[in-house]
């Protein structure tokens, strides 16, 4: 796969009182596609989103954000995958320009999950699990990973404190970041001390509620006049993303797969960084270690010793600050995530860049699991 | 009148809800719940329905204190992954005197409680919960 990167742009992630979910998407889509050089050439806008039926109480997203932006005519595909939805919409994204369908795709990922109370939100993320098994039940979203976090301590006999230097990381990360939510660094003592969401889970090892829009303007080699990145690969893997269903909880079927058909197809194992689905602390752990960069058991005690700082011997995990600092605009995510490693490679990240930073693995999944999907974004 | 809970939804789930019905595959003879389509783990759809136990042991746990819309006169919310030996199940905790009663291993056994309700349209979903066994399980298996 050659996808090519021509422009990106993103919103600071806020709780955007004063901003609407056509507002953000606009912001970051002019001025993606104002660094592609316009919006001529534009065949399909692809849209990122998972709670606009919810908090917007909206249907076509992509159609009605199209002509909103001034793209009336080009053809909207409005893409859903929970949290991934950023990722699976890029997925679609590029197979639009692989098969030859498209030659400019305009992919924005938009998210607005402050429009009610916390509790409303915390009803419509528990969505992100099976509703088959959860709906009749008010365990909200954090009780899955707080369940998974204590077996983890449990089972490897790693301690709590260990686990608070993941967050550290995060928050140290975002500081420079213009676009992260919570940009001040905290100690890693903090975080047991914090407020309880699901115990052993604080909210300081979780991501904060914030809207946010992020936009990549994707082109065909052919029609590429000056690319900033490239997208060589994008995988995926669908799971069991379920505690109970899981023989062994502590490594995530679908990542494993997913990262597993995208080494196969690519050959590469080894990147400068990597920006991964840190929805939870406990989620970030279990990602590192179902990709293999740490041994199982290990990646709290990697994470504390720096192994994924950016100063360690890498690969780096999340300089943009992950979901945790950055934030968490759930169906927008992905789009981040792609739009920050893009900025990565092509050494212009306006937070902690990477040193000579050519090649990044994005990871990004839906709950514990259900759907995982994975991208190599490299440098032109 | 606005309706929040659905009637069909609830009324459909009604067997894997009270009786804790479960599915085993009869291609490879493992068991889940609650029942899929076809099996999660080898993809057959010869499945049979299988009654789990309404008894078993704590794996993890957890008190949740962010609950979601609906739910804050039960503050804070107990959830439980169960093991029941023919398969695990996650379902909310109840009657928890003391938290630290929960434990890994401690031997947990469903009752019938409340779970939500919609008081517009005066609806209750009840469920099965699980406690710390105390005797006989409210539901027998």
């Amino acid at each position: 796969m050659q996808v090519f990167v021509e422009g990106v742009g993103m919103t600071k992630v806020e709780r955007h009182y004063e901003k609407g979910l056509s507002h953000l998407a606009a912001e970051a889509a002019f001025k993606a596609l104002d660094e592609a050089g316009g919006p001529g050439g534009v065949d399909y806008i692809v849209v990122a989103n998972a709670l606009a039926t919810l908090q917007d109480e909206q249907l076509d997203l992509g159609g009605y954000l199209a002509t909103s932006l001034g793209l009336r005519g080009v053809r909207a595909l409005t893409i859903e995958a929970g949290e991934a939805s950023g990722l699976a919409a890029a997925q679609v994204a590029a197979s639009l320009i692989e098969s030859g369908m498209a030659d400019k795709v305009l992919l924005v990922g938009v998210e607005k999950i402050t429009e009610f109370p916390s509790s409303k939100a915390y009803r419509h993320l528990q969505m992100i699990y099976d509703s088959e098994s959860r709906s009749y039940y008010n365990v909200g979203f954090a009780a899955d990973a707080a369940m998974l976090m204590r077996l983890y301590m449990e089972t490897y006999g790693v301690d709590r404190e260990l686990l608070s230097y993941w967050p550290a990381l995060m928050h140290n990360n975002a500081k420079e970041n213009p676009y992260a939510m919570l940009n001040f660094a905290i100690k890693p003592d903090r975080v047991s001390k914090a407020l309880v969401i699901a115990e052993p889970l604080t909210l300081l090892d979780t991501f904060p509620l914030g809207d946010g829009a992020a936009a990549i303007v994707l082109s065909s080699k052919d029609s590429s006049s000056k690319p900033m990145a490239k997208i060589t690969a994008i995988e995926s893997a669908t799971g069991l993303g379920s505690i109970e269903l899981s023989d062994d909880p502590l490594i995530i079927d679908s990542v494993a797969e997913a990262y597993k058909r995208l080494s196969s197809l690519t050959g590469v194992d080894r990147f400068d960084f990597i920006e991964l689905h840190d929805s939870f602390t406990i989620t970030a752990l279990l990602i590192l270690e179902s990709i293999g960069v740490a041994p199982k058991g290990k990646a709290a005690e990697m994470v504390a010793q720096g192994s994924f700082s950016p100063t360690g011997p890498g690969p780096v995990a999340n300089p943009s600050g992950g979901l945790k600092a950055r934030g968490h605009p759930i169906g927008a995510t992905g789009v981040y995530q792609l739009a920050e490693a893009s900025l990565q490679v092509a050494g212009k990240f306006p937070g902690v860049q990477v040193r000579g930073a050519k090649r990044g693995l994005v990871i990004s999944m839906n709950g514990l699991g259900s759907n995982s999907f994975v991208a190599l974004v490299e440098g032109v | 009148m606005s309706m929040e809970l659905s009637i069909p939804r609830f009324w459909r789930f009604k067997h894997s809800i009270y009786r804790l019905q479960a599915a085993r595959c009869r291609s490879c003879g493992r068991v889940h719940y609650p029942p899929k389509n076809a099996c999660p783990y080898c993809g057959s759809r010869d499945l049979e329905p299988i009654e789990l136990p309404k008894r078993g042991k704590l794996v993890s746990y957890t008190t949740v204190y962010a609950v979601p819309e609906g739910s804050r006169q039960y503050s804070p919310i107990y959830v439980g992954l169960i093991d029941l030996g023919l398969a695990k199940v996650v379902a909310e905790l109840t009657d928890i005197v003391d938290p630290s009663q929960l434990r890994k291993g401690v031997e947990m056994e469903a009752v019938l409680r409340k779970a939500r309700v919609d008081r517009d349209a005066g609806l209750i979903y009840y469920v099965l919960k699980f406690r710390p066994a105390m005797g006989v399980p409210d539901v027998q298996a």
